[in-house]
């Protein structure tokens, strides 16, 4: 029998803003711990949120084998890796002194907005260890910013967002993102409908969902995806590479690790490679099950049976900056694009609640809500223009996919 | 129970919660657990600033209750402040759920061989390519202290499947899902023939959908999309949050104003049972039953003690968290339209040329709301033809809250036992929707 345990510790100061003061701060400090035994094939699971037993929780994951959940894998072993990454705060105190000063920036500098939401100061461990010699401890410290920003003569819930989530803190930098933003709010735009390129803010616009839907790897291997059979196969343009990635390289500030202690070198596992499919994203299980690459993607709460779960993906950048690629053209910046879906064949289109004409430096004006169309093939294809090398803001790695989109004005 | 420190609002939450998940792929056991847990959240407000704690201690929730204290700056008349003048004072067990009603009593094996008997009506069909079976229930149990002298014990509990199938004939495919909840275990039970019609209708769906010609349309939405359209559409714009400090909202949103049909009829309600029942919100507010719109007009909003105050209004029982871990924001309960007058065949019938929603993938709401549609039909001459593969229904929500022209005469509410709603940070909060079915006009259709 096989003992694992998988500890998660979550540790944070959350700053609320409303009315871009701090309304309240509230601090956590939770510890949740699985126990998972390996037998003839089988795996048992327990878990405790806080102070436990930990000879009772062994037992409970022990008497788990009964319920026969098959888990016919090797477990990993033999292996030892602890990455840490330090923030620039030592404590919530000194967090919430530095955020309190750049507010007030923001009440002095722009009074015609409103910036409400959560700004945090967040310390993740989380450890796999079992008594096979498997030891990898991640700890990651880190600033999560989710600012709220609206004009406040507008009358729509928020106007723009202001993102971000790293390590490093650089007021002037932060204040920088703002002011570009603001500015574009402060003023208005318009374009014609037609074919437009369109550069998409990664964490607002939901452009990427049917990649992870077709690429998980039971659906690929029971047929039921867009690419199943189809590794091997140019699906999209020799620019596209694509990755499951858990590098912060690529701005992903997460355990090095997956659920089941798979790790991968650089990070990163090439999903779909110059447009070639390469793997669906797999766990032990359902690479073993359809005979595809192993990519060590399994996720799970902390007391469950590790399973398979999508990792972010993540577009290869180019060798072009942003300002390369817009060809010192006026282009879209879709800052907001959220409620659109793909139909099953692929067909895509969203409403894009925010945007801004953009020159790859300037926001030059808020355009009118616009919708955007086109297919997964061709906007990843014939479409796809690129990933910018340089990243838009030294805050965390923010590298802006450009490709040409159908744009209605509604 | 709690010694509350002088001079500061405080109260205690603690969560006391059962939990049971059964997963299947393909009929074969892929997870089965059930879990207890205790936590708590603690919070003090001093008349300037809210300080909060989230500790799975319960032994240690005294001394957390006195170290936040001590972040706070002691006030003598807190108690005419007017967001801690806004707190009811509720005492009492009011718990629903106990005995055989606990769905901790029912044993697991019998919830397995449930999802295993449904899991066994669709496997082997060869449209299948993959089948995942779930089974989920929560009983939570919450407690509610304040310095206010707040004393009370409530409880909520849902239990619910889903079966998601992906189907695949030649190059088709397409994916859809059978979602049933209820408080009680027994309301689950019986559930075949639902289960085949709706596996039927996305077989059916599957080899006969055609493409949607984009454009402006006519939409009926079932009961279940009407609610996520209520919920999207106008529920969030009710979550009087986002008026504290903005006087741009607040004339915006006056009170009295002509915002819809005079058809329309928007509630959130606590009270019924289902998943967005909640007996006191996590502010210790008793559930009450809102109107947010009635018959065109804006007629009320949602609201926690802070909103309440800030607005001069009373408070609504919307203070709500999605666990132990999160202070209480302001958000829906059972979010419906209120029903109407005509048969679902009369809507059907008056529209030439339309669509008729019937589920739907995911909703979101700003200024433009989206529904993203799952089974849906063209409406051809007053009847109802054939599939339609469609991206996503859009509309601006004021525009479209005035091109409502029928509601029918029933309402259904909807239950969930995954998913749920979202709201910045804190997602997935369980909540309920529904209402009659609803046609709306000129709707932007992708």
């Amino acid at each position: 029998m096989i003992q694992e345990k998988y500890t998660i510790n979550s540790e944070e100061t959350s700053l609320n803003l409303v009315q871009t003061q701090i309304e309240s701060v509230r601090k956590k400090n939770i510890t949740k711990t699985g126990f998972r035994v390996y037998k003839d094939e089988k795996i048992g699971v327990s878990g405790a949120i806080g102070r436990y037993d930990e000879q009772e929780q062994w037992e409970k994951a022990e008497k788990a084998l009964s319920l026969n959940i098959a888990y016919p894998f090797e477990v990993s072993k033999n292996l030892e890796k602890s990455v840490e990454k330090t923030c620039d705060f030592a404590d919530g105190l000194a967090f919430s002194r530095e955020m309190e000063e750049m507010l007030k920036v923001l009440r002095e500098k722009h009074p015609q907005f409103i910036f409400s939401n959560k700004i945090n100061l967040v310390t993740d461990t989380v450890t796999l260890e079992n008594d096979k010699g498997l030891n990898l401890h991640s700890k990651i410290s880190k600033i999560e910013a989710s600012i709220l920003i609206k004009d406040k003569s507008s009358s729509d819930l928020m106007d723009a967002f202001m993102g971000m989530e790293g390590t490093q803190w650089d007021r002037e930098e932060f204040l920088r993102m703002v002011n570009l933003t603001c500015e574009g709010l402060e003023k208005s735009a318009d374009i014609e409908n037609g074919k437009h390129k369109v550069v998409m803010i990664p964490f607002g616009c939901e452009f990427m969902g049917k990649l992870y839907s077709e690429l998980h790897g039971l659906k690929y291997g029971t047929g039921g995806s867009l690419f199943s059979g189809k590794i091997g196969e140019q699906l999209f343009c020799e620019p596209f590479t694509l990755y499951q990635s858990l590098s912060a390289e690529d701005g992903i500030l997460s355990p090095f690790f997956d659920a089941e202690g798979t790790l991968n070198k650089g990070d990163r596992y090439t999903l779909i490679e110059n447009g070639v499919l390469k793997s669906p994203y797999t766990d032990k299980k359902y690479a073993r099950q359809f005979n595809l690459e192993h990519t060590g993607s399994a996720g799970g709460a902390y007391d469950s049976v590790p399973s398979l779960a999508p990792s972010p993906l993540v577009i290869k950048k180019s060798e072009r900056t942003l300002k390369e690629m817009l060809e010192g053209e006026k282009v879209i910046l879709a800052f907001f694009a959220s409620g659109g879906d793909f139909t099953p064949e692929g067909k895509y289109a969203t409403p894009v609640q925010t945007s801004f004409l953009f020159d790859g430096e300037r926001l030059l004006g808020r355009l009118p809500q616009l919708n955007i169309t086109s297919h997964l093939y061709d906007m990843f294809g014939k479409d796809f223009i690129g990933v910018a090398k340089d990243s838009f803001t030294s805050l965390f790695p923010m590298h802006l996919p450009v490709m040409h989109l159908k744009v209605e004005k509604i | 129970m709690y010694t509350f420190p002088k001079g500061i609002y405080s109260d205690v939450r603690i969560e006391d919660v059962f939990e049971t998940k059964i997963e299947l792929t393909d009929g074969r056991l892929d997870e089965i657990k059930e879990k207890e847990y205790k936590g708590a959240f603690i919070r003090v407000f001093d008349g300037k600033r809210w300080y909060y704690s989230a500790t799975s201690d319960i032994e240690g929730i005294q001394n957390e209750l006195d170290e936040l204290a001590k972040l706070a700056d002691p006030n003598d008349e807190i108690e005419n402040h007017p967001v801690v003048k806004k707190f009811e004072v509720n005492q009492g067990d009011f718990c629903e759920f106990m005995g055989d009603k606990d769905i901790s009593s029912t044993h697991i094996d019998e919830k397995k061989n449930l999802i295993e008997a449904y899991t066994a009506l669709l496997k082997g069909d060869k449209t299948i390519s993959s089948l995942k079976s779930y089974y989920v229930d929560k009983r939570k149990r919450k407690s509610f202290h304040s310095s206010k002298g707040a004393r009370l014990t409530f409880d909520f509990q849902m239990a619910g499947l889903r079966l998601s199938f992906s189907l695949k004939s030649g190059e088709k495919l397409f994916s859809e899902s059978y979602d049933c909840a209820s408080a009680a275990f027994g309301d689950l039970k019986n559930k075949d023939k639902e289960i085949k019609e709706r596996f039927n209708q996305a077989v059916e769906f599957l080899n006969n959908a055609q493409d949607i010609q984009p454009g402006k349309y006519t939409v009926i939405f079932s009961p279940l999309a009407a609610g996520v359209f209520a919920h999207e559409s106008f529920g969030h714009k009710s979550e009087s949050d986002f008026m504290v400090g903005d006087e741009t909202m607040r004339k915006e949103w006056t009170l009295g104003k002509k915002v819809g049909a005079d058809l329309l009829s928007i509630i959130d309600d606590g009270n019924p049972a289902g998943s967005g029942h909640v007996t006191f919100d996590d502010e210790g507010t008793r559930a009450n039953k809102t109107y947010l719109i009635k018959e065109g007009f804006l007629t009320g909003r949602l609201h926690s003690a802070a909103t309440a105050a800030y607005l001069d209004e009373a408070v609504t029982g919307n203070g709500r968290a999605i666990n132990f871990e999160y202070e209480p924001i302001v958000r829906m309960t059972t979010t419906y339209i209120d029903k109407g007058s005509k048969t679902l065949d009369e809507l059907v019938s008056e529209v030439e040329t339309g669509i008729l929603v019937e589920t739907i993938k995911h909703g979101s709401g700003m200024s433009t709301f989206t529904i993203a549609p799952s089974l849906a039909y063209a409406i051809k001459d007053g009847t109802v033809a054939h599939p339609l593969k469609i991206s996503v229904v859009s509309g601006n929500v004021f525009k479209t809250l005035n091109e409502i022209d029928g509601v029918s005469d029933t309402i259904q509410l909807h239950s969930f036992v995954l998913g749920g709603c979202g709201k910045m940070e804190q997602f997935p909060l369980s909540v309920g929707f529904g209402g009659p079915y609803v046609r709306v006009n000129n709707l932007d259709v992708q």
